[in-house]
């Protein structure tokens, strides 16, 4: 288990696959982010898109998903206070194939919990070609030691 | 002609935003299966899935994925487009998003948001808007609170 102490500035993890299919991309857009070019494929090849992409937050998503499964178990991570700096740099479309890459950017002592720290984590997701579709930078509370 | 009535057309175009102007977004009321149901689908921590395990936790009880939350207010912000006609065409992203408080099965969250600033696009028939997006719990606490950017078409000039 990796604790506050244990992460240092400059570490970079790579992690995570996930398949982004037409169905779950629709499913989404349906219950949270309804636009028509995230929900049709005929309405989405007529705008700005081209065709049907994903809702950003849904990246976000499925983002949060591979974290959980991949860095939560061996980090002593307890959630998180938010993010800052969030791109949608490319669309996600269904077919891609998402990875991530996360690196250490910044360790932040708590003056009033001396149990835990903030750690900065910027986070690229890469899809199947290495395009970056979406970057952050995470705040994230570890435990110590 | 309503809209025309009203001193603008019925789309609400970028011109049609101003900085400081307040919106508010609609409410909803989360539940524990919907809780659950994003949870094991895309952020499967015990404190969002699992009551019991939750109970024990910091948090004291189940509560919400951080991402739940803000699909929940992008639900209500999209919603409020199409209540306004307005012509929302994605986003470049977010400066800040800080999840403030827990949210818990049974609150009822309410939307709003503020304009802090506007400026056209050089290449592309749209403005961007920067705006506050909070929502607000029952006990009017803020929830969680993004500053982000939308894009919207700009007016066409038959229509100005």
């Amino acid at each position: 288990m990796k604790y506050f102490e244990d992460v240092q500035v400059g570490d970079v993890m790579r992690f995570g696959r996930y398949e982004v299919t037409r169905e779950e991309i629709v499913e989404y857009a349906r219950q949270f982010d309804p636009q028509p070019f995230h929900l049709d494929e005929e309405a989405a090849k007529a705008s700005m898109f081209g065709g049907l992409i994903a809702s950003g937050w849904h990246t976000g998503a499925m983002f949060i998903r591979m974290v959980v499964e991949h860095m939560t178990p061996v980090h002593a991570t307890s959630g998180a206070m938010g993010f800052d700096d969030l791109k949608w740099l490319k669309p996600v479309r269904p077919g891609d194939v998402l990875s991530v890459e996360s690196e250490i950017r910044e360790k932040i002592e708590s003056r009033s919990r001396p149990d835990r720290g903030t750690v900065k984590i910027e986070s690229r997701i890469e899809n199947q070609r290495g395009e970056v579709v979406m970057s952050l930078v995470s705040l994230v509370i570890y435990l110590r030691r | 002609m309503v809209g025309a009535a009203r001193g603008r057309p019925r789309v609400k175009y970028w011109e049609d935003f101003e900085v400081g102007e307040s919106t508010e977004l609609g409410s909803h009321s989360i539940t524990e299966a919907e809780i659950l149901a994003f949870a094991r689908k895309y952020d499967p921590q015990p404190f969002h899935t699992d009551p019991e395990a939750a109970r024990r936790s910091i948090f004291g009880g189940l509560i919400a994925s951080g991402w739940h939350t803000c699909a929940l207010m992008m639900r209500l912000s999209v919603e409020a487009n199409r209540r306004e006609e307005a012509a929302a065409t994605g986003s470049p992203g977010l400066d800040s998003c800080r999840w403030l408080k827990p949210v818990r099965p049974g609150d009822a969250l309410t939307g709003r948001t503020e304009v802090l600033e506007t400026w056209p696009s050089r290449s592309k028939p749209i403005g961007f808007v920067r705006r506050r997006v909070e929502l607000i719990n029952q006990d009017g606490e803020a929830v969680v609170s993004i500053v982000g950017i939308t894009m919207y078409r700009r007016r066409p000039a038959a229509a100005a």
